[in-house]
């Protein structure tokens, strides 16, 4: 049975760590509305992104760079999406875990990865063990907007359109989180670069389907010409691709941060409540002792005077 | 055609910028201001830095600032995607429901 001011104390600074953690749940539960935010801002601009490159498919045959890789270039970039802070249980270090896998399989196979990091802990992981890392990139991982997949697609489509000479890559791999909904969330890994485009099934149905075929597959415009028009168009695609991405990795940030939290904040109350019952078993051990003590000397005593 | 109309939706990169009915736009494409009215061809061009004009059907004039970026249209639908949007001389923003 242990001291109860030790007991006390113990209770008491497991009561303030209750609370932190308690507060950073609800903190991330606030920023889910903000992730979402961003993320429904950013939808229409993808879907239109995306419905103008299914147009471009089904109008032509794409021989865009970006559509087609380059074999005999051994180097490859590997980006991975890891979170500015802790505190979101095994968010980082399952995608860290996943990161040293891709990195092994593509060694295996004979390709020269770089390594692209975005987030403070990947970067402090990596910086602490010396890695060689080809750019990184923090700050606003829980709602990474525009600007930040602006540059970090910029650098990726920089060293992809590079000749290998110059430290340019073949392929573009990005370890992200998949949010499924808020209790799963999954590493994955996306090749982003070449861009496989998958033609869509149409799945309007009614009177307006043939209407839309006849009248979208005969003449479909392209000013100035298809090449320019790749050339806006794929970088675009590719950069709103990357901050999806982005998003849903921040999304699962949250969502895991939340959870991490909840069950912190349970552990402690959990913790609480039965340092409260050792402390109050002591407690009335002591007394119960006490009394022995009280009831055998006044026992001690009658005898006497007997 | 006089009262015809097409659904335009604008949207930029962080955030959707004007969606509704249409009599006509002005586009700055890349080979200079282009009109686009209901029921032209199917057409994806690249649009420079530049005003752009939506004409509603009740006659009020949307103007934005817009950077680079593309524009399709297809199915009396025009879609205009850009990098960023600032509307200018905009007197209806608030009956136009801009989001």
């Amino acid at each position: 049975m242990g001291s109860q001011l030790a007991l006390k104390s113990r209770i008491a600074s497991t009561g303030s760590l209750e609370k932190i953690f308690n507060a950073q749940e609800m903190i991330a539960a606030s920023h889910i509305a903000q992730a979402r935010e961003v993320a429904l801002n950013a939808k229409p601009y993808t879907d239109a992104i995306f419905d103008a490159v299914q147009t471009l498919v089904a109008h032509t045959h794409i021989t865009h760079p970006i559509a087609k890789s380059n074999e005999d270039n051994p180097q490859v970039a590997v980006l991975s999406l890891t979170a500015d802070r802790g505190m979101a249980g095994a968010y980082t270090s399952s995608i860290l875990r996943e990161t040293e896998d891709l990195l092994n399989r593509l060694e295996a196979k004979g390709k020269k990865p770089q390594l692209y990091v975005y987030g403070r802990r990947g970067v402090t992981y990596y910086k602490y063990r010396n890695y060689d890392l080809a750019q990184t990139w923090e700050g606003d991982t829980e709602k990474p907007g525009v600007e930040v997949a602006d540059a970090i697609s910029r650098a990726l489509m920089d060293a992809y359109m590079k000749p290998e000479e110059e430290g340019g890559v073949s392929e573009l791999y990005i370890v992200y989180t998949e949010f499924i909904n808020m209790v799963v969330q999954k590493v994955r890994v996306l090749r982003m670069l070449p861009v496989e485009i998958v033609q869509m099934e149409h799945e309007e149905a009614g009177p307006t389907t043939s209407e839309q075929a006849e009248s979208a597959m005969p003449l479909y415009a392209f000013e100035p010409s298809l090449e320019e028009v790749l050339d806006v168009v794929m970088p675009k695609y590719v950069r709103s691709r990357i901050h999806e991405c982005l998003l849903e990795a921040a999304a699962s940030e949250v969502a895991c941060r939340q959870n991490a939290m909840h069950t912190a904040t349970e552990n402690a109350r959990n913790l609480i409540e039965d340092l409260t019952r050792k402390l109050n078993a002591s407690r009335q051990a002591s007394i119960t002792q006490e009394l022995t003590e009280i009831i055998g000397s006044a026992d001690a005593l009658s005898n006497k005077e007997e | 055609m006089a009262d015809a109309t097409m659904h335009v939706n604008i949207v930029a990169s962080d955030h959707p910028v004007w969606s509704g009915d249409a009599k006509s736009v002005t586009i700055p494409a890349y080979s200079g201001g282009m009109g686009i009215l209901p029921g032209h061809e199917p057409v994806l061009t690249v649009i420079r830095e530049g005003d752009l004009v939506v004409v509603d059907p009740s006659g009020a004039r949307h103007s934005f600032e817009v950077t680079d970026g593309f524009i399709s249209f297809d199915s009396n639908k025009l879609t205009v995607v850009i990098e960023s949007a600032r509307s200018i001389s905009n007197q209806k923003l608030d009956e136009s429901g801009i989001g």
